[in-house]
């Protein structure tokens, strides 16, 4: 049952350490779960519009989302040889996560918002590593409104083939085939299984 | 109306309403039928065929493939026709009565390529039997397409499978004269089949299936294979250098971020001639200019990519290529191209063609472009892409392009040059969703002023919304 793992020992940190949202000063923001629902059910529908008449679109009218509410999408992933997750092993860390241009500046709800997330991996050859940026991607998807666009990245240095898995993980088109291979799907569903 | 969404120089895009229902999942593009009002929308392991006239569906092909269908074209009519280029056409002895017979093929993320006939008038009837595990369902919104309204069975059929690829195939073309289909898939390979099947575009009473035979497997990229494109034939000029090659000309776009062009030559080889490199990121997809050229020259090439630009590329031509020669780059330094102990000239500049990058599209897309279309009949241009920005594009004409004479330029780089400008753009075309493809296609809707000859765009997006647009100049 054991296998040869690609990295025996990584460093983990306890989940009191992981980056919270601090409660002073801002208002307490929902969990997941009524984000989730916000996106599921959308409530009003954005009345400025984008030129479509607006019953044909889906309108997501939410609070502005920030690198922060990314984290927590993310950091609850499992990792697919450790049982912990993401944030645990520090291939998701909260500095790496950009929001361009940031949500609340936002002129409507079609406009775009660009998420870059720069990946960790565990050890410089760790041949998970388009796994994981896989499951990332496809959380973000999932879980996000449609303006958002998801860029996945290895962070610079941390990834022996950088460039190519950057590629891949930049290629819709592959991201689509991959998920439809049962193997592949079955690992990044199974990751996902931590994920509120 | 809703007045003009996206307008600059009094051009406007304005949206139609869309074809109908909504598909509510991603789809991948929308092929409109060479001259039917039929458009072919593929999206999850189906295609939907649209009708141009009701803007609603005609049928469907289903239970073909086990994984998304990515691509699909229509097969050109053979036996004869239009296609001026094409092979040693089969016009005699036209038969008595031949049913019309509308030919489709699907790429697939399952590896096969999937020929299919819709057959009007319903088959031979008997042998029901299903082929292993093929469930077919057909349903039918409407009459428009095919027109006669006489309530017998039509269907889409499964003809025959494809197989050959290792993984996903991403894009398939059939050569103009209908010869030849080609393939590109995730396996960094172009795969061309040749038609053996005699060529008649009758059916018979009973089963046509056609019979397709592998004549090459291309392996030069060295990353995925997006998209295939044949040149036009029909053009008089698009027939240049049939004294090396066929007429027969294919470019194919690569993940490795080239293009190349293949020529089949004298020994039935296929070869690649040029490789065109420039593009700095993923090569989505190409399409070949369409309309004659007023200097007489071969047909340009519009690449467009991940990168974010999209860029002509034109073959040198012959007299340039002897001025270069005659120039003495190296003449005289290489030993095989001197006196007449070496290969033939002749025979040695056959083998490789030479392209340029002679004009960059002004930059209007901030994410990757996947699609563009080169309308055959008015020469405007129109590009997508991730950002669900839809951009139309003209060429002035009048100023010749300063990359057109590619021998003075010789000593710059090839800089960003041509004569292209944006005639609109349309930010949010799907709403938030990004746009997977967009094409010129005639109107043949009761809206259209000149059915059959009008042009308006139609796009397809992750939204599941295929959508018309209509174009006032």
């Amino acid at each position: 049952m054991e296998r040869d793992l690609d990295n025996a020992n990584p460093t983990i940190l306890s989940v009191s350490q992981l980056p919270r949202r601090s409660r002073k000063g801002a208002a307490p923001r929902q969990g997941p779960d009524s984000k989730c629902d916000s996106i599921v059910y959308p409530k009003h529908a954005w009345p400025y519009g984008s030129g479509l008449s607006s019953d044909e679109e889906d309108d997501y009218r939410e609070e502005p989302m920030d690198e922060q509410d990314i984290y927590d999408l993310i950091s609850t992933i499992s990792d697919p040889e450790h049982p912990h997750t993401l944030g645990q092993l520090s291939v998701v860390n909260l500095p790496d996560i950009h929001l361009s241009p940031s949500p609340v500046e936002l002129p409507g709800s079609d406009s775009l918002v660009t998420v870059l997330v720069e990946l960790t991996p565990t050890i410089n050859h760790c041949s998970l590593a388009t796994v994981i940026g896989l499951a990332v991607r496809c959380r973000l998807e999932q879980t996000l409104p449609p303006n958002y666009r998801v860029d996945v990245r290895m962070k610079v240095g941390s990834h022996a083939q950088d460039d190519q898995v950057n590629k891949q993980l930049g290629d819709k088109e592959r991201v689509a085939a991959a998920l439809e291979n049962d193997t592949l799907r079955r690992m990044v569903d199974k990751m996902l299984e931590t994920c509120v | 109306m809703r007045g003009i969404v996206g307008s600059t120089y009094l051009t406007s895009i304005t949206p139609l309403p869309p074809f109908t229902p909504d598909l509510y999942q991603r789809a991948w593009c929308s092929v409109p039928h060479p001259t039917l009002p039929l458009l072919a929308t593929a999206h999850a392991k189906s295609v939907t065929v649209f009708s141009l006239a009701t803007l609603a569906k005609h049928s469907a092909l289903t239970g073909g493939h086990a994984r998304s269908v990515r691509a699909v074209a229509w097969q050109p009519p053979r036996g004869g026709g239009s296609g001026g280029g094409g092979w040693a056409g089969q016009d005699g002895g036209r038969r008595k009565r031949r049913r019309r017979r509308l030919g489709l093929v699907t790429g697939s993320f399952d590896a096969t390529a999937g020929m299919w006939s819709f057959v009007e008038g319903g088959g031979g009837g008997e042998d029901e039997e299903e082929e292993g595990g093929l469930e077919r369902e057909v349903r039918f919104g409407d009459d428009g397409g095919l027109g006669d309204g006489e309530g017998e069975d039509k269907e889409w059929e499964f003809d025959l499978v494809l197989e050959g690829h290792e993984n996903e195939v991403k894009g398939l073309a059939f050569s103009p004269g209908g010869q030849y289909l080609a393939t590109c898939s995730r396996d960094k390979s172009v795969w061309i089949w040749e038609d053996v099947s005699g060529g008649e575009d009758v059916v018979d009473g009973g089963d046509d299936e056609g019979e397709w035979e592998t004549v090459a497997v291309l392996s030069e990229h060295d990353g995925d294979v997006k998209a295939v494109a044949w040149c036009p034939s029909h053009l008089p000029n698009a027939r240049a250098r049939r004294h090396h090659y066929s007429a027969d000309v294919l470019a194919s776009a690569s993940y490795d971020n080239t293009v190349r062009i293949w020529r089949e030559d004298a020994d039935g080889e296929w070869v690649c001639v040029a490789v065109l490199e420039g593009h700095d990121g993923t090569v989505w997809g190409l399409q070949w200019e369409g309309r004659a050229r007023p200097d007489g020259r071969f047909p340009r090439l519009m690449t467009f990519s991940a990168d974010g630009t999209v860029k002509v590329w034109t073959l040198r031509e012959e007299e340039e290529e002897e001025d270069n020669d005659a120039d003495g780059s190296g003449r005289g330094a290489n030993p095989f191209q001197s006196g007449f102990g070496g290969i033939p000239n002749t025979m040695r500049r056959s083998l490789r063609e030479e392209w340029d990058c002679t004009a960059v599209l002004p930059k209007v897309h901030s994410r990757d472009v996947y699609s563009v279309s080169w309308s055959a009949e008015t020469g405007l241009v129109a590009s997508t892409g991730g950002d669900g920005v839809i951009a139309l594009y003209a060429e002035d004409e009048s100023a010749p392009s300063r990359g057109a004479e590619a021998g003075d330029a010789e000593n710059g780089t090839p800089g960003p040059k041509g004569n292209w400008r944006v005639l609109a753009t349309v930010p949010n075309a799907h709403g938030p969703y990004e746009i997977n493809h967009i094409t010129w296609c005639k109107r043949f809707d009761p809206g259209a002023e000149q059915r059959g000859k009008e042009e308006m765009l139609v796009t397809t997006g992750d939204d599941g919304v295929v959508r018309p647009w209509q174009v006032r100049i």
